[in-house]
């Protein structure tokens, strides 16, 4: 039996519990009495306040009932924001602004405890992505970047490896050294408790952090480490299933991961190691149930490896964030309430996890394939229903796509526009910042949550069958799924199932691209990039063998390989560290 | 065709499902995967004969990676091969009209209807090739070029190319080990971690290797042991897919003729690999080869379904791979007795080719070079 299977009996008995408090709320006494008294004070709790135009409401909205039932199946089966199973919020308040902050002038605009825009860039060499850091952030107090890397560096290669000199900066930057890393985020205060990083980096995420530690104590020294705050998305199994930046082979892959996990769990408590990602499976073609569920089951897989490893789960847990798509199908209505549930449900009852380990913290993007290159501007009100449903589904942070992303890397105007779309959304409209829950646990949610569960735990039994995780890869179970969905999605676009407007429904004009200004690297700059690689290895010609050498002999006598790399970034390149580890455990064998 | 995605690219999901449109369509794709260099794709095409690329480009970069596959073809003695790719929104129609200029045959924009890209390989691609009288010429092939069209001559006239073949005196003797087994037991790995030893060991040699998938006559197929293999992307290997075209046993109509073709050029071992076989599958006669691997995985149910296997008594060599796996040890211990019993010198290996430098893949390189 694979953990999954632990963790839908576990589900299941989560439901047990929740019908047996509904049937002794109705029918034992001294117990309905106590519920009740306990929803008099929650009721009496909740604060009220008024609005700009000067309507008294209250800041939480709760189910409108009296029946004991009813209220002990909300408290126990969605409980309260930030109560357990977490099916309305991770956390009680949210996007609620205090009173303060309400009524605050636009000048003296302080930033929200937690604002939930995350900014996405990455383009060029390392000083032309910490420029457009800077842009982006200039006006913001907490600064939160998260970073797109090119092709070659995304397979750990150098930037003068063979065949891919196009390749780079197109995209993404191109990050070839330790040097590069700390161009990337120079003029940044790395130990500011308002700044962190994200790095979309998978395959050679280990190496990557490396050199981010190895820059970091460069300019801060070594007792920056404990502060630094951040995210690497390092989620290798989504990529074996869909993404397919995977480097080294996959058993090999996981022991370099819980390494570094191994290795922040201790020394770097405020980093999230890794970004269990659905946000790749989703735009590989999955349904929104197989993204849930092969995310979640991917999720769960982890946490019993480095279990397994001898890691404590209320130590790693809450170290573990989420990474999702929303799409505009009627399941994203949704989902996000579904997942938050069956994580809190698995890491309580099957891992045993206190509460902080048993939160799912999610970050949504908006998703890049429902976005299109006809009539792009429809493109934004795309995003913006889009956006609606992940905070309705009370994401913890979001990135919404710009309207141009089908064609090219954004443009400042198009980037600008998406992050203001959430500000409109959360700061100028009132949906979301005077009530907690305003549009959750409608019927129609509630009918599509409970869709949406039991076809993800279908899906978790087929895995399970299939002898877990694990041994569904080796049999391609995973792949061939996305697989198939992408092929119906495509089939559905051709016959008119699936409307898109301006493509296959109202379409304006001739299918023309819109003509836009693309954002492109020179071939000066990819060349400017190759030679400072080349000066990098002809400086560190004497030491990187040895450098290479001690990292062989950890990666064979089986130490923390990332614990070794923080040395070894500072004399190696990328590609020369990959080009050993594959000398050393050879390289990923790709799936079709 | 051949297909692929370039090289720090995963993008594979319009690919895959472009695959499948092209196979629906009657098109036999060999489908390379994705992150590969220019090099391997201009390689296959030339080894395959394919009449054109597809590529499905969506990280960049793809003006240069284009070109680079233009020239690789016009070094390669192929420029007749045509080349297409599409990358959503990321290819703009100005550089479509780059690509265009250099020679790209089309570029197909986000939103094309699949119909629309089919039409345009029929169109382009699809006149019926002459059928050459002859498949051997009086010298051997001297380059890949000459050797995929004499392929293809081949495979086009497998009655009287086999004739023809047997009347020509010039033949080298190199190694041929046939290898089959059910699909899934991990053939085309075993196959590529054959090669990395092979290409360790002999420092100049060449090697080929006819792979074969299943296809039905006359309809699509889609070819993809090529986007699994690593090491067999290298100018000493020779690969050529075949599709079996709806025949029992795992092998091509073709396979004989292309053998033969094959061994009047200067490779030291041709590697046949079979398609997925059945239980009673018998691919390989005496003399098409001179040692018969049968690989399996220690999944094969029970024993009594063992009994049917009838590979385990012309096998020279049994393999039981993904020897990681329960069952492994039953698996070997059942197989064992039988092979004694046939009283034929049979051996039995146990291999994980997933794993890096696996002894037992070494064990079995050793075994069959010998």
């Amino acid at each position: 039996m694979s953990i999954l299977a632990s963790v839908s009996e576990a589900v299941g008995a989560h439901h047990r519990f929740v019908e047996e408090q509904v049937q002794r709320a109705r029918t034992d006494g001294p117990f309905r009495e106590q519920l009740l008294e306990r929803w008099r004070q929650i009721r009496a709790g909740v604060g009220t306040i008024t609005t700009p135009t000067g309507l008294k409401v209250e800041r939480l909205a709760l189910p409108q009932t009296d029946d004991p039932g009813a209220i002990a199946r909300y408290l126990h089966g969605e409980g309260l924001p930030g109560a357990f199973p977490f099916v309305n919020a991770a956390y009680q308040s949210m996007y609620l602004e205090t009173p303060e902050e309400e009524g605050r002038s636009s000048d003296s605009r302080a930033p929200l405890a937690e604002e939930p825009t995350r900014l996405f860039a990455g383009f060029g060499l390392a000083e032309d992505t910490n420029e457009r850091f800077h842009y982006l952030t200039r006006h913001q107090k907490s600064i939160r970047l998260s970073t797109a890397f090119d092709g070659p560096t995304l397979y750990g290669l150098d930037s003068d490896a063979d065949g891919v000199f196009g390749k780079i900066g197109e995209g993404g930057v191109a990050i070839d050294t330790v040097d590069d890393m700390e161009r990337l985020y120079a003029g940044f205060a790395l130990d500011d408790e308002h700044f962190s990083v994200s790095m979309t980096i998978n395959g050679p995420a280990p190496i990557l952090l490396a050199m981010y530690l190895a820059a970091a104590k460069r300019r801060f020294g070594p007792e920056i480490v404990p502060r630094l705050r951040g995210t690497t998305q390092a989620d290798i199994l989504k990529e074996v299933q869909a993404q397919n930046e995977i480097i080294f082979p996959l058993d090999d892959s996981l022991r370099f991961l819980t390494d570094m996990v191994e290795f922040t769990t201790v020394h770097m408590p405020r980093w999230y190691p890794i970004s269990i990602s659905g946000y790749h499976i989703a735009e590989a073609g999955a349904t929104p149930v197989q993204q849930a569920a092969f995310t979640l089951s991917n999720a769960f897989t982890y946490a019993e490896l480095f279990r397994q490893r001898g890691l404590d789960v209320n130590r790693f847990g809450p170290r573990l964030s989420f990474f999702l798509d929303c799409g505009l199908d009627l399941e994203y209505l949704a989902l996000a309430r579904v997942c938050r549930k069956i994580w809190a449900i698995g890491m309580r009852d099957v891992f045993g996890a206190e509460t902080r380990a048993q939160l799912l913290k999610l970050h949504t993007q908006t998703s890049g394939r429902s976005l299109i290159a006809q009539e792009f501007r429809n493109n934004l009100t795309r995003t913006a229903i889009e956006l609606l449903l992940a905070y309705v589904n009370a994401t913890n942070s979001c990135h919404s796509n710009s309207a141009d992303e089908p064609f090219t890397t954004p443009d400042e105007e198009n980037v600008r526009l998406a992050a203001h779309a959430q500000a409109i959304l959360l700061e100028e409209s009132g949906l979301f910042k005077h009530v907690m829950n305003g549009l959750s646990g409608s019927p129609g949610m509630k009918m599509v949550e409970q869709a949406v569960e039991r076809a993800l735990l279908e899906e978790f039994r087929e895995l399970d069958q299939l002898g877990g995780v694990l041994a569904a890869i080796e049999h391609r179970y995973q792949r061939s799924q996305i697989q198939s969905a992408a092929y119906r999605y495509e089939q559905q676009i051709g016959n008119g199932a699936r409307p898109i407007i301006g493509l296959n429904r109202y379409a304006g004009g001739a299918a023309k691209m819109p003509a836009v200004k693309v954002v492109r690297t020179s071939r000066a700059r990819k060349q400017h990039q190759v030679e400072r690689l080349k000066k990098f290895k002809r400086r560190h010609r004497a030491q990187a063998e040895p450098a290479l050498l001690q990292l062989t002999d950890v990666v064979q006598r089986g130490g923390n390989v990332f614990a070794q790399l923080i040395d070894t970034v500072e004399h190696c390149s990328l590609g020369q560290i990959t080009a050993r580890l594959h000398e050393v455990v050879g390289r990923y064998r790709p799936t079709v | 065709m051949l297909t692929a995605v370039p090289i720090c690219d995963g993008h594979d999901s319009a690919i895959n499902t472009i695959n499948l449109e092209f196979v629906r369509h009657g098109m036999e794709v060999i489908y390379l995967g994705y992150h590969r260099p220019a090099r391997d794709i201009v390689r296959a095409a030339i080894q395959e004969d394919a009449v054109a690329i597809g590529l499905s480009s969506y990280n960049g970069g793809h003006v240069e990676f284009f070109a680079e596959v233009l020239a690789l073809l016009k070094e390669g003695g192929a420029p007749d091969i045509g080349l297409f790719g599409g990358g959503g929104g990321t290819i703009t129609e100005a550089d479509a009209r780059v690509m265009r200029r250099q020679g790209v045959d089309a570029i197909f924009f986000a939103g094309t209807p699949m119909a629309q890209m089919v039409e345009f390989v029929r169109r382009t691609y699809g006149k019926a090739r002459k059928r050459p009288a002859r498949c051997f010429s009086k010298r051997p092939p001297g380059t890949d070029r000459e050797l995929g069209r004499l392929l293809t001559a081949a495979a086009m006239n497998t009655e009287a190319g086999v004739a023809q073949l047997h009347s020509s005196e010039k033949r080298t003797v190199p190694l041929t080990i046939g290898i089959t087994g059910p699909g899934g037991a991990g053939k085309t790995t075993l196959i590529d971690e054959f090669v990395l030893r092979f290409l360790k060991a002999r420092p100049s040699g060449r090697l080929a290797i006819l792979s074969h998938d299943p296809s039905l006559v006359s309809t699509g197929a889609l070819l993809g042991d090529r986007a699994a293999m690593l090491h067999a992307q290298d100018d000493r290997v020779f690969l050529r897919s075949l599709g079996t075209s709806g025949r029992a046993g795992g092998l091509s109509p073709a396979t004989e003729c292309c053998l033969e073709v094959l061994r009047r050029c200067a490779f030291e071992v041709i590697l046949i690999e079979t398609a997925g076989s059945g239980q009673e599958a018998m691919p390989f006669s005496r003399d098409l080869v001179d040692k018969a691997v049968l690989v399996m995985s220690p999944d094969y149910g029970s024993r009594l379904q063992l009994q049917k296997i009838v590979m385990l008594d012309v096998a020279d060599v049994v393999v039981v791979n993904k020897a990681d796996r329960p069952g492994a040890k039953t698996a070997a211990a059942e197989i064992e007795p039988r092979l004694r019993l046939n009283g034929r010198a049979q051996q039995l290996l146990c291999t994980m080719a997933k794993k890096h430098r696996d002894p037992g893949v070494d064990e079995l390189f050793g075994l069959l070079t010998s």
